[in-house]
C-alpha cells in the first residue's frame, strides 16, 4: 500500500469478450490508451493490457499505479484494486468526455446498454438488450460475412442507398434470413439498400431500448460499434438530431474505470 | 413417490415443509412466527394429501379465490398458483410440468404457473380434486385456465365472475355470484354451508387484515424489522389461511415480534443500506437466494404496495357473503388488476415517501403481460420522486428463462448506482 | 379450379378502390376530419363490447381504434407496454402516442382482456383524451349477468351525456339501431355471396370492406356497401381456390396476410375474428318490453363471443356452425403472440374441429403481418394436405 498518493497514477482496464481496453490517467489528463485483443483468460488480458500502457507511457512496474477493471472480466482480475460495474464506468467515462450528455449508447461486441447520467453525473438508470444479438458487434460481422465485404466498406456502402431493405428487428435469426432471401431476390436488391436495411434493424432495437429508459438530450454513442458512421448517421436521421461520439469510443468504460481509480486515490489521499 | 407410484407434488411439498419446520426449529434465532408459518403450511399440505383417505371434499382453486368459504363448509381447499409456486420454490424444479403443458396445446406466452398447472394434472402429479374453481379476478391466464383444467380432470367446475370496478352494483352481482357457488359446491359436496362458521371467519378476517396493517406501519421503521422476502409469508398467510384461527395466532405472534425489534432498534439485516420497494413478485426459485443478497448487501425490501397495502375498510360478520365480496376489493393486489387510477399511482408515491425507500425492483415476469404493462408507469412515477427502478426480466416459476448470476450481477450494478449517489 | 399460380385477376369494384382509400389514410380520413370540420365529435373505442349506437344516437362519430394496418417497429409501444404484450395493443397505443388519434374527443372500451384493459390505463396516463370510460363487462351471459352490463351501459350513457351537455333522447337510438342493424344486415348480405361455390369477391377484399365498416360514418358506408352488393350481384366475377379456408383467431386487419394465403390458392370464404364476424353478427332486436338501451346492452353481450367469455362451448358452437353454413375444407387460426384468452381457446377448439371433421393449421403471427416465407410455407403443406383429403372423400360423405 503506496504511502503517497500524491505520485500514484489511475489505470482503467475494461476486460470485454473480444477486446481489452486500458487508459492511465494523469491528474485529469489521458496519458495513454490501448486496445488490444483479448487473450483466454481476463487475468493474462488484463495484464498484456497494463503492460502494453505502462510500457507506451515510459512508466515500469514499479511506479504506483491504482488499477480499477470493468467488464466481463472485470472481476476476474487478481491484481485489480477494485472492480466497478460497466455501467457506473461510462457515466464517469461520458461524464468525463461530454459533461451534456444525458443519455448514453454503448454498442459493444456482444450487448446493448442504454444509460441514463443525471446532472450530477451520476448513473441513474440503465437498460439492456443482452438476449439477442441485433443490435451488436457481432451481429455486424455476421453481417459483413453475409454481404461478403469487410465492415468498413459497409459503413461506406451505406451512405449510397436511396432506400432501406425491409430488416426484421425483432431477431438475428430472422434478420439473417431476410438479408439471404434480399441477395438471393430477382433482382436481387442493391447492396447499398441491403446495407442501409441492416443498420436500420439495428437502430430499431436500440431505440427501444432507449425509449424504455426515456429520451433526453444530449445522447452519445460509444462502444466499439460507435465507429460505424454508417450506422451512426442513420440512428442519427431516426432520433432527429446529432449524436455525439468520441474519438475512441471502444475506450470509453475504461476511461471512467480510471475515473474512479483517481476518485479513490483522491480519497485515499485525503 | 407415492404408494401409487406417481410423483406426488403435495407429497413432497410436504416434506418439503415438514423440513423447513425442522430447520427453523433448530434455529436458535428462528422467529416463533416463522414456526408457526411453517407448521401451517405443513398442515395444509397434510390435510390436502390425506383428503382421499379420509372421504374429504377437495376442491382446487385460483388465486384470491375466498377460501373462507371452503374453511367454513369444511372443504380442502388444493390453492392452484400457490402450490405451483411452492413446487418451484421449496423442490426447485418445474420443467416436466411446464413439457407437460406444452404439450397439451398450450402457448408459450400463457404464464408459466397457469402451464405448469394444467401440466400438473395431465401428468397427475397433483391429486385430483372433486372440484375446480376459477375465477377472473387477476388476469386472462386465470379466467382462462378452468376449462382445460375441467377437461384434464373430468371434475364439475364453476367459474366466479368478478367485476372490474368494485361499485356497489358490481359488489351485489359478486354477491349472487358467491351465493351460486355456495350452491353449486352444497350440491356437489353434500355438505352445508355453515353460515355462524363464515360470520365468525369474515370477524376474524376484519382482525386479521387490521394486523397486517399494523404489520405494515411497523416495517417502515429504520431499520425495517422483517425479512426481505418475508412479504411472502404474509401473502401465503392471506391466500390460504384467511379467517382461520391460525392466521390470527401467526399474525399476532409477527406483530410482537416486530414490535420488540422495533422497540430495540433492530433490524432483519445487520447492516441496512439499502431500502427497496418490490413491485410484483421475485422468482420463487430465487428466494432464498435473494434473502442471501440482502444479507450480503444489507438490501431490504420494505414494502410491497401490491402485496401489503390494504385497500381501507372493515368488515361486517353481519352479512358474511358480502364481506367476502367487499374483501376482494380491499386486496392489495386488486390495485394492479383493476383500472390504475390516481388511487393505484398515488399508492406508490406514498409508499415511496412512507417508507424511506432508496430504490425499486420491478420483477418483470415474461409470462405476466398486464403487470408488466406497468412497468414505465411505475418507473415514471419513482422517477419524478428521484428513486430509481432495476427492471429484471426473469420468470415466477420457470428456472430457464434467467439464472443466479444473471440476477446477481443486474443487483450489483444497481446497488453500485445506489451507494454511488 | 383455378390454383393460385394461374388466377387471373379478376375486375376491380368501385366499391372496393373507395374502402381502399379510407383504409389506406386512417386514421385522419377525409371523412373523419370533415365530420371535426363539422364541429361535430368524435369517439374512439377499442373491443366489441363497447356499445357504438349510443355514441352515434348522440350525433358523434364512433370509430374503431386499431394499430397500423402492417407490420412496423413498434418502440414506443414496446417502452410503454414491455414487450411481453400483444403486438395490436402495442400497435394501437403508439399511433395514440404519436398524435394518429388526436382528434378523438373520448375513448370507450370494455374490461375485456388485459391487453385492452392496460390500453386504457396507458392512454389515460400518456396519451388523454378528454372524454375517457371503461365500462365493467361480465364475462357470463346470466341474467344477472346481463342486468350488471345493462346498468354499466346506463352509467355510459349518463356519463357521456354529462359531457356533451344533453340528453339523448330514446327516439335517436332506435334511428341509430336501425342504422346499424342496416349495417349488419348488408355485411350479412356480403357473407352471403362468399357462401357460393365460386364467390365474386375473396377473403382479402372483404377485409377491405371490414376495416371500413367501423373506421368511418355508418351512413356513407351502408351507401357504399349496398352500391358494392349490387356491383357484385351483376359481376362475372370469381374466385376459387384449392381448398375452402375460415380464418379465426386475434385482431387481423391487414388485407396482405390473407392475399398470401389466397394467393397460394386458398378460398377464405369466411372469418371468425374481432373485426369479422364478431362484430357485426348479430342485430339489436327490438321487442314491445324492452327500452332500447336493455335491447342494446343485450345483444351486446349476447353477441358472437370472444375468447373472454364463459362458457367457451357458446364461442366454438359459432364457430362450427360458421365452418359448417360455408362449407369450410379448412380452418387456419392465427393467433397474435402474447394474446391469452385466444391462446387458451387454441387446443379446445382444434379438438373439436378435427372431431367434426375439419383440419386446422395454427399459425403464430404479430399483428399487421402480410404472411411471410414461413407462413407462405405452412399454408401451401396445408392446402396441399386438404387437396388429398378431398380426393379421398366424396362430396356426400362430407
Amino acid at each position: 500500500m503506496p504511502d503517497n498518493f500524491a505520485h500514484t497514477l489511475a489505470l482503467g482496464v475494461d476486460v470485454g469478450s473480444l477486446t481489452t481496453k486500458a487508459v492511465l490517467l494523469e491528474n485529469d489528463r489521458v496519458l495513454f490508451s490501448s486496445v488490444l485483443e483479448s487473450s483466454d483468460t481476463a487475468e493474462l488480458s488484463a495484464r498484456t493490457a497494463v503492460a502494453e500502457v505502462l510500457a507506451g507511457s515510459g512508466l515500469s512496474a514499479e511506479d504506483q499505479v491504482y488499477i480499477v477493471t470493468t467488464g466481463a472480466g472485470g472481476k476476474a482480475v487478481s491484481f485489480s484494486r477494485e472492480s466497478k460495474s460497466i455501467t457506473t464506468c461510462l457515466a464517469r467515462g461520458i461524464r468525463y468526455l461530454f459533461p451534456s450528455v444525458r443519455m448514453a449508447i454503448d454498442m459493444g461486441a456482444e450487448s446493448l446498454t442504454v444509460i441514463k447520467i443525471n446532472d450530477r453525473g451520476r448513473l441513474s438508470d440503465w437498460g439492456n438488450q443482452d438476449k439477442c444479438a441485433a443490435g451488436t458487434g457481432v451481429f455486424l460481422q455476421q453481417m459483413a460475412k453475409l454481404m461478403q465485404m469487410p465492415l468498413e466498406d459497409m459503413a461506406r456502402l451505406s451512405f449510397k442507398a436511396k432506400s432501406r431493405a425491409e430488416v426484421s428487428s425483432t431477431c438475428a435469426v430472422f434478420a439473417e434470413s431476410e438479408v439471404i432471401s434480399h441477395i438471393h431476390r430477382v433482382p436481387p436488391t442493391p447492396k447499398e439498400d441491403i446495407v442501409a436495411g441492416i443498420y436500420l434493424s439495428m437502430v430499431h432495437r436500440i431505440l427501444t431500448v432507449c425509449k424504455r429508459v426515456g429520451i433526453e438530450k444530449d445522447v452519445a454513442a460509444v462502444g466499439g460499434v460507435a465507429r460505424n458512421s454508417g450506422l451512426v448517421s442513420i440512428l442519427q436521421e431516426e432520433m432527429g438530431f446529432e449524436v455525439l461520439v468520441p474519438e475512441s469510443p471502444e475506450e470509453t468504460a475504461a476511461l471512467g474505470a480510471a475515473i474512479l481509480a483517481r476518485e479513490s486515490i483522491n480519497k485515499g489521499a485525503s | 413417490m407415492d404408494a401409487a407410484g406417481q410423483i406426488n407434488k403435495i407429497d413432497a411439498l410436504l416434506r418439503a415443509c415438514r423440513l423447513m419446520l425442522r430447520m427453523s426449529k433448530g434455529r436458535p434465532d428462528a422467529r416463533k412466527s416463522e414456526l408457526l408459518y411453517y407448521q401451517m403450511l405443513s398442515g395444509y399440505y397434510n390435510r390436502l394429501l390425506k383428503a382421499r383417505e379420509n372421504g374429504d371434499f377437495i376442491a382446487a382453486h385460483t388465486v384470491f379465490f375466498p377460501s373462507e368459504v371452503m374453511y367454513s363448509m369444511d372443504i380442502v381447499p388444493m390453492h392452484l398458483e400457490t402450490t405451483s409456486w411452492m413446487t418451484a420454490l421449496f423442490l426447485g424444479e418445474y420443467g416436466d410440468l411446464l413439457s407437460a403443458g406444452g404439450e397439451l396445446g398450450l402457448a408459450g406466452e400463457i404464464c408459466s404457473p397457469h402451464r405448469g398447472l394444467a401440466g400438473a394434472f395431465a401428468i397427475e402429479a397433483l391429486p385430483r380434486p372433486d372440484v375446480i374453481l376459477w375465477s377472473n379476478m387477476v388476469c386472462d391466464n386465470t379466467a382462462k385456465s378452468g376449462e382445460m383444467l375441467m377437461k384434464l380432470t373430468g371434475c364439475p367446475g364453476y367459474f366466479l365472475d368478478h367485476p372490474f370496478q368494485g361499485s356497489q352494483g358490481e359488489v351485489d352481482y359478486l354477491v349472487e355470484e358467491l351465493s351460486d357457488m355456495v350452491a353449486f359446491l352444497e350440491l356437489h359436496s353434500g355438505r352445508k354451508m355453515d353460515w355462524e362458521r363464515l360470520s365468525l371467519c369474515v370477524e376474524r378476517m376484519d382482525r386479521q387484515i387490521d394486523l397486517l396493517r399494523q404489520i405494515a406501519e411497523l416495517r417502515k421503521a429504520v431499520p425495517s424489522p422483517f425479512h426481505s422476502q418475508g412479504f411472502l409469508e404474509l401473502l401465503t398467510i392471506d391466500y390460504l389461511f384467511a379467517g382461520h384461527p391460525e392466521a390470527t395466532e401467526y399474525l399476532e405472534t409477527l406483530r410482537d415480534e416486530l414490535a420488540e425489534a422495533v422497540g430495540q432498534g433492530r433490524g432483519a439485516v445487520s447492516q441496512e443500506r439499502f431500502r427497496l420497494m418490490t413491485l410484483f413478485l421475485p422468482p420463487m426459485y430465487l428466494i432464498g437466494f435473494l434473502e442471501r443478497i440482502s444479507q450480503e448487501y444489507g438490501a431490504v425490501s420494505v414494502v410491497e404496495p401490491f402485496f401489503c397495502s390494504w385497500g381501507e375498510g372493515r368488515l361486517d360478520p353481519g352479512r358474511p357473503l358480502e364481506s367476502v365480496a367487499r374483501k376482494s376489493y380491499m386486496l392489495p393486489e386488486m390495485r394492479m388488476c383493476g383500472p390504475l387510477d390516481d388511487s393505484a399511482i398515488g399508492q406508490i408515491v406514498d409508499s415511496a415517501r412512507e417508507y424511506r425507500i432508496d430504490g425499486a425492483i420491478y420483477y418483470a415476469d415474461i409470462g405476466c403481460r398486464h403487470t408488466c404493462a406497468t412497468i414505465k408507469l411505475f418507473k415514471d412515477v419513482l422517477d419524478e420522486m428521484d428513486v430509481p427502478v432495476l427492471t429484471l426480466d426473469c420468470d415466477v416459476v420457470d428456472p430457464t428463462v434467467t439464472t443466479e448470476e444473471e440476477i446477481r450481477a443486474k443487483l450489483e450494478r444497481f446497488f453500485e448506482l445506489l451507494d454511488d449517489r | 379450379m383455378t390454383t393460385g399460380a394461374s388466377r387471373p385477376q379478376p375486375a376491380g369494384l368501385r366499391a372496393l378502390d373507395r374502402f381502399r382509400k379510407v383504409n389506406e389514410t386512417f386514421p385522419k380520413t377525409d371523412e373523419i376530419l370533415e365530420y371535426k370540420a363539422q364541429g361535430k365529435k368524435v369517439f374512439g373505442w377499442l373491443c366489441t363490447y363497447a356499445p357504438e349506437e349510443i355514441i352515434h344516437a348522440a350525433g358523434a362519430l364512433p370509430i374503431r381504434i386499431t394499430g397500423y394496418s402492417h407490420e412496423t417497429d413498434l418502440e414506443d409501444g414496446t417502452a410503454y407496454f414491455y414487450h411481453n404484450n400483444c403486438s395490436f395493443s402495442r400497435s394501437c397505443l403508439q399511433l395514440g402516442l404519436k398524435g394518429e388519434y388526436d382528434f378523438l374527443d373520448g375513448v370507450v372500451g370494455g374490461s375485456t382482456c388485459d391487453g385492452a384493459r392496460r390500453v386504457f390505463d396507458l392512454w389515460h396516463a400518456y396519451v388523454g383524451t378528454p372524454f375517457h370510460h371503461v365500462l365493467t363487462v361480465p364475462r357470463k351471459y346470466t341474467e344477472r349477468a346481463h342486468r350488471l352490463y345493462h346498468d354499466q351501459v346506463v352509467q355510459f350513457q349518463r356519463h357521456l351525456e354529462e359531457f356533451l351537455g344533453f340528453c339523448i333522447a330514446d327516439a335517436d337510438l332506435l334511428r341509430s339501431v336501425d342504422l346499424f342493424n342496416e349495417s349488419r344486415q348488408l355485411l350479412r348480405d356480403l357473407y352471403e355471396f362468399r357462401k357460393l361455390q365460386d364467390p365474386p369477391i375473396s377473403g382479402a377484399e372483404t377485409m377491405e370492406v371490414l376495416n371500413a365498416s367501423f373506421h368511418m360514418p355508418k351512413e356513407l358506408f351502408n351507401q357504399w356497401l349496398a352500391g358494392l352488393l349490387d356491383e357484385l350481384s351483376t359481376s362475372p366475377r370469381r374466385y376459387g381456390g384449392r381448398a375452402r379456408l375460415m380464418i379465426t383467431g386475434s385482431i387481423t386487419t391487414n388485407p396482405e396476410f390473407l392475399r398470401s394465403i389466397e394467393d397460394a390458392g386458398g378460398l377464405i370464404v369466411t372469418d371468425e375474428l374481432c373485426n369479422s364476424t364478431r362484430y357485426w353478427s348479430d342485430p339489436v332486436l327490438l321487442d314491445g318490453y324492452s327500452t332500447p338501451l336493455q335491447s342494446i346492452s343485450r345483444r351486446y353481450l349476447n353477441n358472437f363471443p370472444c375468447a373472454r367469455m364463459f362458457p367457451s362451448d357458446e364461442r366454438f358452437d359459432r364457430i362450427l356452425a360458421l365452418a359448417r353454413d360455408f362449407r369450410v375444407d379448412g380452418v387456419i387460426s392465427q393467433i397474435i403472440r402474447y394474446c391469452v384468452p385466444y391462446a387458451h381457446d387454441l387446443p379446445l377448439i382444434t379438438e373439436k374441429l378435427n372431431e367434426a371433421g375439419i383440419p386446422t393449421l395454427a399459425l403464430d403471427v404479430e399483428y399487421g403481418t402480410s404472411g411471410s416465407g414461413q407462413i407462405h410455407t405452412r399454408v401451401q403443406a396445408f392446402l396441399e394436405m386438404l387437396e388429398s383429403r378431398r380426393q379421398q372423400w366424396t362430396p356426400l360423405d362430407r
